[in-house]
């Protein structure tokens, strides 16, 4: 196992598009450690592996699946309303290159 | 090249365009040229919105699994795929991954390839949702929402194919499948089918079950045409030999290129070291959904005739040649307006030979599907029924054919126009024949003389009667005229 | 005469007898609302041209309540008490906020929350840290920070709040007030901006066990927005409180409870488990069975950590929708990588960039077994633990928290080894998507403290009438805040 360094933690930042202060940056070690150290007890717990891992609340859930029909699309004055730079009714952004 | 093998496999992305709405929202399905105008809030991910599974989107995906012999799982999760791009709103895809199964998982499908069945294997199939599309302007780049969340099918082959060709001819037996199956009419120009490529090369003599003996795999993004996937695979098993003749094969990393249309060329994106880690998990928002026994054998029940199938029931139960067989289920809209002929009571071999003959051809000169056109499966099989109860003769039904297409007027109409009827009655034929002989004694001593000169007096009656009278009768009273003579 | 720090029925009553006017009760809760936000600072938002609407059998009809400002609400500003949606104005309503509009209950205010629900202080909003209205000093906890402290000073009857970890269950305990997240699915999240969508919950925020099941049967119903949505037609919260316990058995957790698990416990955990202690012998007064149980100590241990990683996991993907392209402030930058990043660090307070960091480790490829799915893992041991304790019992009762609210001064957010099961414990209820509520059950320094009873999935109506017969046998019902002084 990899440790999680100051430098994974401005890596990961950075991939996450945000900026993290060098005191941000010491407080995500800090709880990332008691976590570890919690998950370290945790692998202890007998047969933990063979627990099915818990990816939804309810778990026996019963629904039924949308039926295919078509509802009204939503006003384009609704769309961009709250967008800060479109153009000829699509949304504008910086040139995208591969 | 003799000397080395190569191993392609494919992710085949085809949009599912039969269903009315979107995967995961209730906007329409359709494409739009009006941009942002199929939208619903979760296709733009506005704060608060949620997926919610379209249930025909589901039971087409089930249906491909099945044609494609996938085992079903007995409960649909679906996953998130994140990462960042303009193109997709909410930051993630929602998509499904192996483990959890996904629709469909480890199959096989027959395919042919230059005459010659091959086997393709399917390692999975799964269900997701298509990004926005983008257009690109000098200075910036616009992104209209219509195509969020438009359902897709990924195919993800292993590497099981040794040629471009092979590759070509599966991809080409998918679309037949989806087009058959009333998934999706699959059509790349529209942007409907777009694959990725992977392609490594291995010695010819070594054996290719054991994996060791692989090469370095090469993945090939974004070919969105058959003739593109064909040129990537060919230009990149060429580059790789290269790098293998000259010693440097070994020393090329696992990497992602693309396939360049303007150079006809791959292009170096990134290497598998700087592969993007998309922190894949289960949907919550998706509860995880019990496939029924009873509904699975619904889906299955619901699987159309397909290419394969209607292709042997043309040669064996409608004797038609293999030829003529493939051109007519090549295409599925083809083939249903041959069948419908067919249902209608018309005969499978002429029927076969209209549209091979005839049909096609027109198609093919103005690029038209064959739904476009005006003459529908009963006109032509009103056309051919004409022929048969000798109303009127096969060369006047080619010009009654061609002028419904080309006048979008119904066949009987047009015949009436013309005025067009078969003189089939003997007491209007006979004295013309008569007429005819007498004045043309002469070449009745040729024809005796064993000259063939019988298709100029037939050609005479057909100029009196401006071509209505019956070929077979007249040349019938020809021929008792003469030798009463 | 005051009708806002008077119960729903109370004030149903009056309206129906044409004692006050819908329009009366608008103009003194936005009068009320102004008076608080210069206090306590509870609202991004007080809607002064709310309106009133027409009084009908609906008990909700013409009364005015908060609405937290992370449901969305069609041309009111909904920010998620975040600079990320500072200017943002839907264009659509939250299911649950509509359905109370067909009931005609009023919002007149958007409370102030830990942003987007992440936090559990009321402190991280992005219009400021959140009082409490008993203590001016003290956190609120959060997130639904000023849903909880407008409910306390009696702004309203309630308010609505949202609820991933204890973010209902926990203010409510603070600011002296009753707490109540439904059965996962019983209520619509549709249009609520998303935490983590495995453990959001919405509820709501009142003075009493009564009004929080009028309430929730007011925002309840199968939604075909929300696929975790079910239905609940045949369940009528409200009527089905009835105050009878006979045969009712409750248990607690030996590990969190018991004075002797914490050897160097301080005065005030101390009263706090004695306090809670007390309200178990009221229980047993009333007839209900009171048993102590014992939970494996290593689950408890780490349900604190299970919850940050998968809370932390599921809001930095929650979360990407926020780039600022669509809605939102647009960043600078030269190219969209730039914009976004701009908009993101601008955006987010250092709480949410440290969990989304977080979030994101422990989802890579190489760490998700250890982390992720391990919390997963340890989740439904626990979810399966409680539901085994509900084959016996009807409901868990437990202490809220270590005593009452922090002090402001010297808060963190941030996981405290000694006492975190007990603080963190309510997050089992989000675990398994139990019905949870939180009620009163005492003061310690004149600070209220509060008891917190979960039942099994759909087992509401049972958890509400236990809870509405222990807040029977206290005199907590209705209290509004009022300021404590002690230095």
């Amino acid at each position: 196992m990899e440790k999680f360094t100051k430098e994974m933690v401005d890596d990961y930042a950075d991939k996450l598009l945000i900026g993290l202060t060098e005191e941000e940056n010491k407080m995500v070690l800090d709880e990332f450690n008691i976590i570890d150290s919690d998950i370290a007890k945790v692998m202890e717990i007998d047969n933990i592996e063979s627990v099915e891992p818990m990816t939804h609340t309810l778990d026996d859930f019963v629904y039924e699946l949308r039926e295919d029909v078509i509802e009204e699309s939503v006003d384009i004055d609704d769309l961009l309303k709250n967008c800060d730079d479109y153009i000829n009714d699509e949304v504008r952004v910086p040139k995208v290159v591969e | 090249m003799t000397k080395y093998k190569a191993l392609i496999g494919l992710e085949m992305h085809c949009e599912i365009s039969e269903t009315n709405t979107k995967v995961f929202s209730s906007a329409e399905n359709s494409y739009k040229d009006v941009p942002n105008s199929n939208i619903r809030p979760v296709d733009m991910a506005f704060p608060g919105t949620l997926p919610v599974v379209n249930k025909e989107a589901v039971k087409m995906a089930l249906k491909a699994s099945m044609i494609l012999n996938c085992k079903q799982p007995e409960y649909m999760y679906f996953e998130r795929k994140n990462y960042y791009y303009p193109d997709l709103p909410k930051g993630y895809q929602i998509t499904q991954e192996t483990k959890p199964a996904p629709v469909g998982i480890y199959g096989s499908l027959e395919y042919e390839c230059k005459g010659e069945k091959r086997v393709a294997v399917i390692n999975n199939l799964h269900l997701e949702e298509d990004a926005a599309s983008t257009d690109h302007y000098s200075s910036y780049s616009t992104i209209d929402y219509n195509r969020a969340g438009v359902p897709l099918l990924e195919l993800v082959t292993e590497p099981c194919f040794h040629s471009a060709d092979e590759a070509v001819a599966f991809l080409e037996t998918m679309r037949s499948i989806y087009q058959y199956a009333g998934i999706s009419e699959a059509d790349s120009r529209k942007g409907q089918i777009r694959c990725d490529v992977n392609v490594s090369i291995m010695d010819e003599d070594l054996d290719e079950s054991d994996i060791n003996n692989w090469g370095t795999k090469i993945e090939i993004k974004n070919v969105n045409s058959f003739g593109g996937v064909r040129d990537a695979i060919n230009y990149e098993i060429d580059r790789q030999i290269e790098l293998k003749e000259s010693g440097e094969y070994d020393k090329m990393e696992q990497q992602t290129r693309r396939w360049d249309e303007d150079s006809l060329s791959t292009i170096y994106m990134r290497s598998k070291v700087d592969a993007i880690d998309y922190k894949y998990f289960v949907e919550p928002n998706i509860p995880k959904y019990k496939i029924s026994k009873e509904w699975l054998e619904e889906i299955r029940k619901s699987i159309p005739e397909l290419a394969s199938e209607r292709k042997t029931k043309y040669i064996e139960k409608y004797g038609l040649s293999d030829y003529d067989a493939t051109i007519i289920v090549k295409d599925k809209l083809v083939s249903d307006y041959y069948e419908e002929v067919i249902k209608l009571g018309g005969n499978p071999k002429k029927a076969s030979n209209w549209l091979t003959s005839v049909i096609l051809g027109h198609l093919n000169k103005y690029d038209l599907e064959i739904n476009e056109i005006y003459l529908t499966p009963k006109m032509l099989f009103d056309i051919m029924k004409m022929v048969d109860d000798g109303k009127i003769s096969s060369k006047q039904s080619k010009d009654v054919l061609y002028k419904c297409l080309s006048d979008c007027k119904e066949p009987q109409v047009i015949v009436d126009e013309l005025g067009l009827k078969q003189v089939g009655d003997e007491d209007t034929i006979r004295p013309l024949v008569i007429e005819i002989l007498d004045a043309h004694l002469d070449l009745i001593e040729e024809y005796r003389k064993g000259r063939n000169v019988f298709d100029f007096f037939v050609g005479q009656v057909m100029k009196a009667t401006r071509g209505q009278a019956n070929p077979s009768l007249t040349a019938k009273i020809i021929k008792e005229e003469i030798e009463k003579r | 005469m005051e009708y806002m720090s008077k119960s729903i029925e109370e004030i149903h009553e009056a309206l129906k007898s044409s004692k006050v006017t819908s329009e009366q009760l608008v103009k003194e809760s936005l009068e009320k609302a102004h008076a608080h936000q210069d206090e306590y600072n509870s609202f991004v938002t007080i809607i002064d041209d709310a309106k009133a609407t027409e009084v009908t059998d609906s008990l909700l009809s013409g009364i005015p309540y908060g609405i937290k400002d992370n449901y969305s609400t069609k041309d009111i500003l909904s920010t998620g008490s975040s600079n990320t949606l500072k200017d943002y104005v839907p264009f659509f309503t939250a299911t649950a906020i509509k359905n109370l509009e067909s009931n005609g209950a009023i919002g007149v205010t958007k409370c102030a929350m830990d942003e987007f629900g992440m936090g559990g202080t009321g402190t991280t909003c992005h219009t400021g840290t959140v009082l409490n209205p008993w203590d001016k000093t003290r956190m609120t906890a959060g997130s639904s920070a000023g849903s909880a402290a407008s409910v306390a000073s009696g702004v309203y009857p309630y308010a609505t709040g949202s609820d991933t970890g204890d973010s209902i269950r926990k203010p409510a305990a603070y600011c002296g007030i009753v707490g109540y997240k439904p059965t996962y699915g019983m209520i619509s999240r549709y249009g609520l901006f998303p935490f983590a969508s495995s453990l959001d919950h919405c509820g709501c925020l009142t003075r009493s066990v009564k009004d929080a099941a009028i309430v929730v049967d007011g925002m309840k119903g199968i939604d075909k927005n929300d696929m975790t949505s079910w239905d609940s037609s045949d369940i009528n919260l409200y009527e089905s409180i009835t105050g009878d316990v006979k045969g009712k058995k409750l248990c607690y957790i030996k590990e969190l409870c018991d004075i002797n698990e914490y050897p160097n416990a301080n005065d005030e955990l101390k009263s706090h488990l004695a306090n809670f202690m007390d309200v178990i012998e009221k229980c047993k007064s009333i007839g209900i069975e009171v048993e102590e149980v014992s939970v494996d100590k290593k689950l408890l241990d780490a349900l604190a950590s299970v919850y940050v990683v998968i809370s932390c996991a599921e809001a930095t993907s929650n979360m990407s929708n926020l780039t600022g392209f669509i809605f939102g402030p647009r960043g600078e930058g030269k190219n969209y990588i730039e914009m976004m990043k701009d908009h993101r660090t601008k955006g987010f307070s250092p709480l949410i960039k440290r969990r989304f960091v977080i979030g994101s480790y422990v989802l890579q490829a190489q760490n998700k077994d250890r982390y992720f799915h391990n919390a997963q893992r340890v989740r439904r041991l626990l979810v399966d633990r409680w539901k085994e304790l509900f084959k016996d019992y009807d409901a868990v009762i437990l202490p809220v928290g270590s005593g009452p609210a922090k002090k402001l001064e010297g808060s963190k957010d941030i996981l405290d080894e000694s006492t975190k099961a007990l603080e963190e414990h309510l997050q089992i209820g989000n675990f398994g998507g139990f019905p949870s509520i939180t009620i009163p059950a005492g003061f310690i320094d004149g600070l209220p403290v509060g008891v917190n009873i979960t039942g099994n999935c759909y087992d509401d109506a049972n958890v509400l009438n236990i809870a509405y017969a222990i807040e029977s046998t206290m005199n907590y019902k209705g209290q509004i805040a009022k300021e404590v002084r002690h230095d």
